[in-house]
């Protein structure tokens, strides 16, 4: 291995969701989701596309896509859609300078002043309306 | 392009995008979830105009949005001259391969071509 890579973590590294807190689990949770939105979109488009076989090739893909399995899929990209869109809100102000605090003077043991009782409790409230809406996609999606 | 213009599109692409998702979902539990996917009201919805560019809009901004993303986190992977070169010309490949092959399904529907 080349010097310069000894300390490199790669994939692993970036996956692991057990170090520095809850802001940690964010940034790892925004990556999946983004990942798995991306994939999601990229099946959206394609599946969609079968309109073009006429009313037997939309019926068809709709009787495909009707399954407890793929319900589920769904449900799983609508917690991730909103989680994606809370968080990414909390990301996109905070790099605006919203909610990360004032400057003050380094003092031991250096905490930092962006990842504060505000911005965890955003992270927080992104899982919780993130499991709100997965249960509300449940009722519709399997008709509770 | 400077990285904090890729980042500002970024965030555009992604602010404009939550409202039409919200459009297009609502779209779907207006009429009920079932009801709306049957072929006869997809094919009306590719046919009223002002709803075929709100689905090319979204279809632009997600993918501007996802592929960028996608750069993003690669980049955070691994760092190299060539490496960076060709996760950003593959994300643009991949992104205006996505937008093309999305907007024949709406233009071809739009226009009647089924």
């Amino acid at each position: 291995m080349e010097p310069r890579d000894e300390n490199r973590e790669g994939l692993g590294g970036m996956a692991n969701p057990g170090r520095y807190g809850i802001e940690r689990v964010a940034y790892w949770l925004m990556r999946l989701s983004g990942l798995g939105l991306l994939a999601y979109f990229i099946g959206h488009i394609y599946e969609t596309s079968s309109i073009l076989r006429g009313e037997a090739g939309w019926d068809e893909l709709l009787e495909l896509t009707s399954t407890p399995e793929l319900h589920i899929m769904l449900v799983i990209v609508i917690g991730m859609c909103v989680f994606h869109t809370v968080n990414g809100i909390r990301v996109m102000l905070g790099h605006g300078g919203v909610g990360v605090g004032r400057p003050t003077r380094p003092d031991y043991p250096y905490p930092p002043a962006s990842q504060n009782a505000r911005h965890k409790i955003a992270i927080y409230s992104a899982i919780v309306l993130a499991a709100i809406a997965m249960v509300y996609g449940s009722t519709v999606l399997f008709g509770v | 392009m400077r990285e904090s213009h890729i980042m500002k599109i970024h965030y555009g692409t992604a602010l404009a995008a939550v409202g039409l998702v919200a459009v297009h979902i609502l779209m779907r539990m207006a009429d009920g979830y079932a009801e709306s996917l049957e072929f006869a009201n997809v094919v009306a919805n590719y046919q009223f105009l002002p709803y075929a560019g709100l689905l090319e809009i979204m279809l632009i901004l997600l993918s501007v949005h996802g592929f960028n993303g996608l750069r993003v986190i690669l980049l955070e992977l691994r760092q190299g001259p060539s490496y960076e070169k060709a996760v950003s010309y593959g994300c643009v490949a991949a992104m205006i391969g996505l937008i093309a092959y999305g907007t024949r399904t709406i233009v071809m529907v739009n226009v009647g071509m089924i």
